[in-house]
């Protein structure tokens, strides 16, 4: 198991930051919009021009695992873009784009002073397909017809699937009760397959509402009531 | 164990060197421009951001048949307005209002990651990111809100929506008392950020 996928309820892990700004360094800008071109040039896109240099499979998917892969104390040392930083640099190495050594080489040259500026082929198709993927985004829907197997009002139990690297099942929801509130139109597939975790295949997606007692009994404040959006392969009945 | 908490003190140089080296080999190695990461933080500067958030939170609050129609049909309804192509883009494709009354107060979060909804409320800040706003949220919202200053009395249902899947939910906050005969463009300006995460209420000045 992994302590990423059960931070929900967490305790004493101090007061909640307050800081406003999305960026807390000017190079944190950088790294953000390196994931967001490498999102947008992803091959999986579909009408994707053919001639990218850019060849491989990128989404939220391959960042989340990057960072629940993790180390779970460093996790806590490193900040957000942090672990960015490290999972995309990591990425682009093993895919065989650059070389460690040619970024620790430049590197240097920044530690030192500041390097000319590069220059290279990519040309106007890249930054047309950046700009697409940014207007009309990347929607997990799928045509697949497939019958909800619960309907509004329902009393589901989350399963304790067996996670291997990547899951979208917050730890806390396992096992248990919650009523489901809402059945999304259409079925929805997810950027790749977790294994027993179950999740990839275009499947329904429902909103489950749990009480706070249910989650966190004397721990939790009254009045509460927490959503969760829950793919298919996630619920059981609760009888 | 002590070492991991030991920061070497170049730690932000290094690491801006790191991320400025990794765009230069990019764009040498001819996988993206010398803009593309200027086209895409310009993007969010410009057209994908609270801005338009808060323009969909002021006509909800001018127009009661188009605030039910977004609680209804959220892409629907904001499909309605007449927004630049985007505004269903990016981590938009699918998302959903709620609204704030005097007996329900919603707040978003995302405990496993930092799921957003990018064209209406741009980029989350660093504390919705923050393992701590995570892992305290989804238990105690009523403590993490007096941080943010925000005192709900006890009779106030809480709803915490915590996108795990494609639904990226937004908070249509409540009016503040004495704006009533307020035009849509002077509304615009009191909606925060914060007030359509459900950590702040909307003020009037």
């Amino acid at each position: 198991m992994k302590l990423q996928h059960s931070l929900g309820g967490l305790e004493n892990v101090g007061p909640v930051s307050t800081e406003r700004n999305v960026f807390v360094c000017e190079w944190e800008k950088r790294i953000f919009g390196i994931h967001m071109a490498m999102m947008s040039l992803s091959n999986h896109l579909p009408d994707r021009p053919d001639n990218l240099e850019f060849d491989s499979e990128w989404t939220w998917a391959d960042l989340r695992k990057g960072a629940e892969a993790m180390n779970p104390f460093e996790y806590f040392k490193y900040r957000y873009y942090e672990k960015w930083l490290g999972g995309i640099s990591g990425f682009i190495i093993s895919e065989g784009y650059i070389t460690a050594e040619e970024l620790e080489d430049r590197a240097s040259e920044y530690l030192e002073g500041r390097p000319p500026a590069v220059t290279g082929q990519a040309g106007q198709e890249v930054d047309d397909q950046i700009l697409k993927y940014m207007q009309f985004g990347d929607s997990p829907k799928s045509d697949v017809e497939k019958t909800p197997r619960f309907a509004e009002k329902d009393r589901v139990r989350i399963r304790d699937n067996h996670v291997t690297d990547h899951t979208k099942l917050p730890g806390h929801l396992r096992n248990k009760i919650g009523t489901v509130v809402d059945v999304s139109d259409g079925t929805y597939s997810y950027f790749q397959h977790t294994g027993p975790d179950g999740i990839g295949d275009a499947m329904p997606v429902y909103t489950v509402v749990f009480e706070q007692d249910e989650l966190w009994g004397e721990l939790g404040e009254p009045n509460t009531r927490v959503y969760a959006d829950l793919f298919e392969a996630y619920l059981d009945t609760a009888e | 164990m002590q070492s991991l908490y030991e920061y070497v003190d170049d730690r932000e140089q290094k690491n801006a060197a790191r991320a400025m080296a990794l765009e230069d080999l990019l764009i040498k190695k001819g996988l993206i421009t010398q803009d593309s990461i200027d086209t895409i933080l310009e993007y969010f500067e410009t057209k994908m951001g609270p801005f338009n958030g808060a323009r969909i939170v002021a006509r909800a609050w001018t127009d009661e048949s188009f605030k039910q129609y977004l609680l209804q049909d959220t892409p629907g309804a904001i499909a309605s307005m007449d927004f630049p192509t985007g505004v269903a883009g990016a981590e938009g494709e699918h998302m959903k209002a709620v609204a704030n009354a005097p007996s329900d107060h919603n707040m978003i979060i995302c405990t496993l990651c930092s799921c957003y909804p990018f064209p209406v409320l741009g980029l989350p800040p660093y504390w919705y990111k923050d393992p701590s706003f995570r892992s305290r949220a989804v238990r105690e919202p009523r403590a993490v809100l007096k941080e943010f200053g925000v005192n709900l009395s006890s009779d106030v249902q809480v709803h915490l929506w915590d996108s795990s899947a494609q639904i990226r939910w937004f908070v249509v906050p409540e009016q503040p008392l004495g704006t009533e005969d307020w035009t849509e463009e002077e509304l615009v300006k009191l909606v925060t950020p914060e007030s359509m995460m459900g950590v702040a209420m909307v003020e009037k000045p």
